[in-house]
């Protein structure tokens, strides 16, 4: 046995391994829809906990007045991560290029990868310099129903 | 103290593994080869307890061409590598069970003892000797990786030699200034060859700027392989600069700009095991910071952070190692909804995902803490600032994304088999010392005992876990929150230029030109040249040829004038002369 890939896929297309089936309700729209809840309690509760429990040495900026500041890392936590988000768009916009960039077959590795980049549909020859000149075409595989399409259409 | 050790604790343990190498290599049958895989780690470990007794030990010393050369010491940093590098490489050997490779076997092997005798070495020599080891025994991993990984192997092996040889110029340098002694200690900056020595641990540390290697590389190498090459070429870096440069300052800075730009590569990158790189990449800030504080807090910090690391990152890397196996593919916009059919992978995923962004009960939970507490003790706040948000931007890349994408998100369709039962026995292992090593009752204990400096740091302080849960829950809700309202990006295939650009295309580019230039400039020259000689030889021949003007008869009065030139420069000469 060498270290290639064994993908094996299953021949059935609906196969669940028997430890996952009990958590199958976690694939659902409707429990993804609601999941924000539980962290936005983790939130609440953890702010909270924050006034019986203030931070011991907090930074200056954690403080107003020289009191503590409750939530100051919940507050802290969320602009950060907001931010590193936000940053995402631009930044895509400047540093991505397209897969080929580099003259050496990119990332994915031609032997087994199914990137429909390394096999492009017939008459859609790449052209373009940078990776938002190609839109993500259709994964190769198993065809999606609707369904398993995300909230952000991809 | 060590001159009534024997022989073969005169050894450096490391030594042994390396020998295990060179076996495999030679070893036609699979099964013994990964028998010596598993059993040389433990026994260099079995070695190091036999020879530290919790004092210092030098040992294994000769001279050699007027130089004193200490090829083993082992004491209360350089064994927590030294026991950390061991259990590295008895996981990665259960991980490499499936893979009949002995390049593979053979190579991880040698790569396991240069990082574990370059650690317990005594003197800057031998630490240069195992430095350059790693990386040239480390490449064949790279190019485990198919013919794709040829040129990144040869980029890494180019930066990891140059960086040894930087090493090696500090060191003489260094050495040469205290009258020979190349012992292996404090150096600091002000050292001759300090700043040779900092660039040089720079480069293998993953420095800003000198960290493309490790994102280039690692993702094209072997299943395996990146596996392995995750657990020791950067920690070695790291004990290097935890023995030459604790408490320097300006290693506070690099540190905290090491935390936070890869969270903003990570962000958009595509490829899984480049986000994890580059996570990599994040955590060794943390502890360049810690280095720089250097306090002894810190320093407990980040020895306790390094050997969590090595283990949860490992997982993390096992475990999208797991997902490639049987996907073929390690792209975040090809994966999705593999919690279906790998379920065990999932799990120990997550594991690994809660202990690299500190959930309580696990890993960095108690050991990031530590540096950071440091940082607010010596009031370090912009530092601790820039510590938090990189904090925030590892439950992003590490925490959230890579679990989310590969095992959640949209079912990509893809129906497969768990991992096999050596990668999953492998992860449970290092997720097992997760949990141990951060449990409350004890747990937490076990990794202070290995420690360089006493402490009695308390993690579980209601302040400490209420505010790290504040942090990981608000993460997590900007990012379902984000997700609800579609601001999250969606992942996209792309190449995401790096620092690297300056070299693979712009300095390539420029080489290609020079070449373009020479060639052209050459043919010319050369066309020049012929053109010279031609006009030379025609105007040689107009002069002194038969049918030539010297040949001609000149006047008798021309004739004269010459012969009264050259009689007076002839008697100038002899006036001088005579003088």
């Amino acid at each position: 046995m060498t270290d290639t890939p064994r993908r094996r896929a299953s021949d059935d297309p609906d196969y669940v391994h028997p430890a996952a089936r009990p958590f199958l309700f976690l694939g659902e729209a409707k429990v993804k829809r609601n999941f924000i809840w539980l962290p936005l309690a983790g939130l609440v509760i953890a702010s909270v906990l924050g006034v019986f429990h203030p931070a011991k040495h907090p930074a200056p900026w954690e403080t107003i007045g020289g009191t503590p500041i409750p939530g100051s890392w919940a507050i802290f936590g969320f602009l950060a991560y907001s931010l590193i988000v936000f940053a995402a768009g631009p930044l895509f916009r400047l540093l991505g290029r397209r897969e080929d960039f580099y003259g050496e077959g990119g990332l994915p590795d031609p032997d087994y990868s199914t990137d429909p980049m390394l096999v492009p549909p017939a008459g859609d020859a790449p052209v373009g310099k940078n990776a938002e000149d190609f839109p993500p075409q259709p994964l190769s595989g198993k065809a999606h129903s609707v369904d398993d399409l995300p909230e952000d259409g991809r | 103290m060590t001159d009534a050790l024997p022989l073969l604790a005169q050894i450096n343990p490391g030594l042994w593994v390396i020998l295990a190498g060179l076996l495999a290599a030679l070893l036609p049958v699979g099964p013994a080869r990964k028998a010596l895989a598993i059993a040389a780690p433990l026994f260099a470990a079995v070695m190091i307890f036999d020879i530290y007794d919790s004092t210092e030990v030098l040992a294994g010393q000769f001279e050699i061409m007027g130089v004193e050369l200490t090829t083993l010491r082992i004491d209360n940093l350089s064994v927590v590598w030294g026991y950390l590098f061991c259990l590295a490489g008895l996981i990665n050997a259960i991980y490499a069970l499936h893979e009949d490779s002995w390049i593979t076997d053979s190579s991880a092997l040698v790569y396991t003892g240069a990082a574990i005798a370059g650690v317990l070495s005594g003197d800057m020599l031998s630490l240069f000797l195992f430095w350059e080891l790693t990386a040239i025994s480390s490449v064949f991993l790279v190019w485990q990786g198919g013919d794709r990984a040829y040129h990144a192997g040869i980029r890494y092996l180019v930066i990891q030699v140059l960086s040894g040889v930087l090493l090696l110029a500090g060191a003489v340098m260094f050495a040469n200034s205290r009258g020979g002694d190349f012992m292996f200690d404090y150096v600091g900056l002000d050292a001759p060859g300090g700043w040779l020595l900092l660039i040089a641990m720079g480069i293998k540390a993953g420095f800003p700027m000198l960290h493309m290697w490790m994102q280039d590389a690692y993702p094209k190498a072997s299943i395996t392989g990146t596996v392995i090459l995750a657990s020791f070429t950067t920690k070695f870096a790291i004990y290097a600069l935890a023995r030459a440069f604790p408490g320097t300052d300006i290693l506070i800075w690099i540190g905290c700009i090491m935390t936070m730009f890869p969270v903003f590569f990570a962000v958009v990158e595509n490829d899984l095991r480049r986000v994890l790189a580059y996570s990599l990449n994040n955590q060794l800030g943390f502890m360049v910071a810690g280095i720089g504080i250097g306090t002894t807090l810190a320093m407990n910090g980040v020895v306790g952070q390094v050997f969590v690391h090595v283990i949860f990152k490992g997982l993390l890397f096992m475990s999208i190692g797991a997902v490639i196996y049987r996907t073929g593919t390690a792209k975040a916009s090809e994966l999705g909804g593999l919690f279906r059919s790998m379920p065990y992978t999932t799990v120990l995923c997550l594991i690994g995902a809660g202990s690299i962004a500190a959930f309580p009960l696990l890993a960095a939970f108690v050991t990031k803490a530590m540096i950071l507490s440091a940082a607010l003790e010596e009031h370090l706040w912009v530092p601790f600032a820039m510590m938090l948000f990189a904090s925030a931007g590892v439950m992003e890349h590490s925490g959230i994304k890579v679990p989310h994408f590969t095992f959640f998100a949209h079912d990509s369709g893809r129906r497969v088999r768990e991992a096999p039962w050596n990668m999953l026995l492998a992860m449970s292992l290092a997720a097992l010392l997760c949990i141990v090593l951060a449990w409350p009752w004890g747990g937490y204990e076990l990794l202070y005992s290995i420690m360089p400096y006493p402490t009695d740091y308390k993690p579980y302080t209601w302040d400490h876990v209420v505010f790290q849960m504040q942090l990981l829950f608000a993460a997590i809700f900007a990012f379902t929150l984000l997700k609800r309202f579609r601001l999250y990006p969606a992942e996209r295939r792309a190449e995401i230029v790096d620092m690297d650009i300056l070299y693979r295309k712009i300095g390539r580019g420029a080489a290609v030109w020079a070449d373009a230039v020479w060639t052209r400039l050459s043919a010319r020259m050369s066309l020049g040249r012929g053109k010279a000689a031609r006009r030379l030889g025609r105007r040689l021949y107009q002069a002194f040829s038969p049918a030539g003007a010297l040949s001609h008869a000149a006047p008798s009065g021309l004739a004269s004038v010459m012969t009264v030139t050259v009689l007076a420069l002839v008697l100038v000469f002899a006036y001088v002369a005579g003088r």
